[in-house]
């Protein structure tokens, strides 16, 4: 399941933000179970063509959320999320990802009108029973392939 | 950041001259658990650094520490086997042995010697160890080298362009080999390297060396996704000015009615640009040989005006 990470490299957003976003969003989200085993913090580098500090960076503040531990010895486990915590998680990364888009909206001097326009054609697009981009494959790809 | 806090190479003050190329003074430490890349065009000086940490030759002036021993303090042998070091360029004095027969030679001198590791090497890279090291073509000889330099399990690798000679497939199993190699989280490698696509692989620092001075270490990923450069349609006159206070810029020139400038703090400019309405006509985030470029050329220009001006 994490194999589904994927980093923009011409991005100015670093890359262990990018990373992190995409792990948080699988733990929270339950695509990632519980007690599923992480790759290793060098394996994950290796993955996704980047460096171990990026990666030991990303660990280590899942971590301190509480959202992955380490066992010294055996590995990096995802950890019990309780629902409560899940579901204000859940909105957070929702959040975030739409302080980013109006972020984004910025750089190029949107006015607040355009932003709101511009999500509410969004929300009808995606109506249009069309999977949002970035949500990754098919549900039934997403279950069995946590390593 | 090391794991252990303490480097695994220190360099304090090292110069070393000869009489056409002065090398130094290398101040420079390599972290212990990491993978670092020594970045730079011929002859800048890394081979000879590798050298010098190896006790090869002897600095002219400052000291240097291998995995916590002064080089020079009479311990070299000790040290030694806990060193694998590939040189630039195959030995040549042996190439009438049969490849066996060289690795006797190694399980003998290397208490550490790991046959069945030795055995998988050889397997991976395909390597036919009965033939002689001088009928071997360039790329067996280097395979067969990488996997006598790994084989006794050294804690620090020093590694002086591994990959000259290997075919892609081969260069594929090293990078492997090698990932595999630091997975313990204990081990170091040190790697000198002409090839981009080796440092985005491989490494967690980069070191930029030319003309026998570090021009810096850097983050690999804090470096890949912080330096951008931007184009602008239009004069020299219309923009230089109007650009010099980006953050982090680092180079910004005129070529051809085009107008490009090259910053290392790619978030902050972008606020930067937003926040005066200046829209480049195209931007991306550079390669590590463009970085490099742009380091050297500035190498060439500090001191004289600074980081303004510098030519693209």
């Amino acid at each position: 399941m994490w194999r589904s990470i994927r980093l923009n490299a011409y991005s100015a957003e670093p890359l262990y933000h990018q990373i992190e976003v995409q792990l948080r969003a699988l733990i929270v989200s339950g695509r990632l179970d519980e007690g599923a085993m992480l790759p290793s913090i060098r394996e994950m580098a290796q993955h996704l063509n980047c460096s171990v500090i990026t990666i030991r960076r990303v660990y280590q503040d899942l971590e301190a959320e509480g959202l992955i531990v380490t066992r010294q010895g055996t590995g990096t486990f995802v950890a019990k999320v309780d629902p409560e915590k899940r579901s204000r998680h859940r909105l957070e990364s929702v959040a975030a990802a739409m302080r980013e888009a109006i972020e984004a909206g910025r750089r190029v001097q949107c006015s607040d009108d355009e932003l709101r326009a511009l999500f509410e054609q969004a929300l009808r697009e995606g109506k249009e029973n069309r999977p949002l981009p970035g949500e990754g494959g098919p549900a039934e790809n997403e279950k069995g392939d946590a390593e | 950041m090391s794991v252990s806090g303490q480097p695994a190479v220190r360099l304090s003050g090292v110069r070393y001259g000869q009489s056409h190329f002065q090398l130094g003074p290398l101040d420079l430490e390599v972290p212990a658990g990491f993978v670092t890349a020594i970045v730079g065009p011929n002859s800048s000086g890394k081979s000879t650094t590798f050298r010098l940490m190896l006790d090869l030759m002897k600095p002219d002036e400052g000291s240097i520490e291998v995995l916590g021993t002064r080089i020079g303090s009479g311990k070299r042998t000790e040290l030694l086997r806990r060193i694998g070091y590939l040189p630039e360029e195959p030995y040549r004095h042996d190439s009438a042995l049969r490849g066996a027969d060289k690795a006797e030679f190694y399980r003998y001198w290397y208490p550490d010697w790991d046959d069945p590791y030795y055995q998988d090497l050889i397997r991976l890279f395909e390597v036919n160890p009965s033939l002689r090291l001088g009928s071997m073509s360039k790329g067996m000889r280097r395979k067969f080298d990488l996997a006598l330099t790994l084989a006794h399990r050294p804690e620090l690798l020093l590694l002086d362009e591994p990959s000259s000679g290997l075919d892609p497939i081969a260069w594929r199993t090293m990078i492997d080999i090698l990932h595999r190699y630091m997975e313990s989280g204990e081990r170091t490698i040190l790697i000198a390297t002409h090839v981009v696509e080796e440092v985005k692989r491989l490494a967690d620092y980069i070191v930029f060396m030319v003309n026998g001075r570090v021009l810096g270490m850097f983050e690999k990923d804090e470096t890949l996704t912080s330096w951008h450069q931007y184009y602008f349609m239009g004069s020299g006159e219309q923009w230089l000015g109007a650009l010099s206070g980006m953050p982090g810029l680092a180079a910004l020139g005129e070529t051809g009615g085009i107008v490009r400038a090259v910053t290392s703090s790619a978030r902050e400019a972008e606020a930067w640009l937003a926040a005066r309405g200046l829209e480049p006509a195209g931007r991306n985030a550079m390669e590590l040989d463009e970085i490099l470029a742009v380091l050297v050329e500035r190498e060439k220009t500090v001191g004289l005006q600074g980081t303004k001006g510098v030519r693209t």
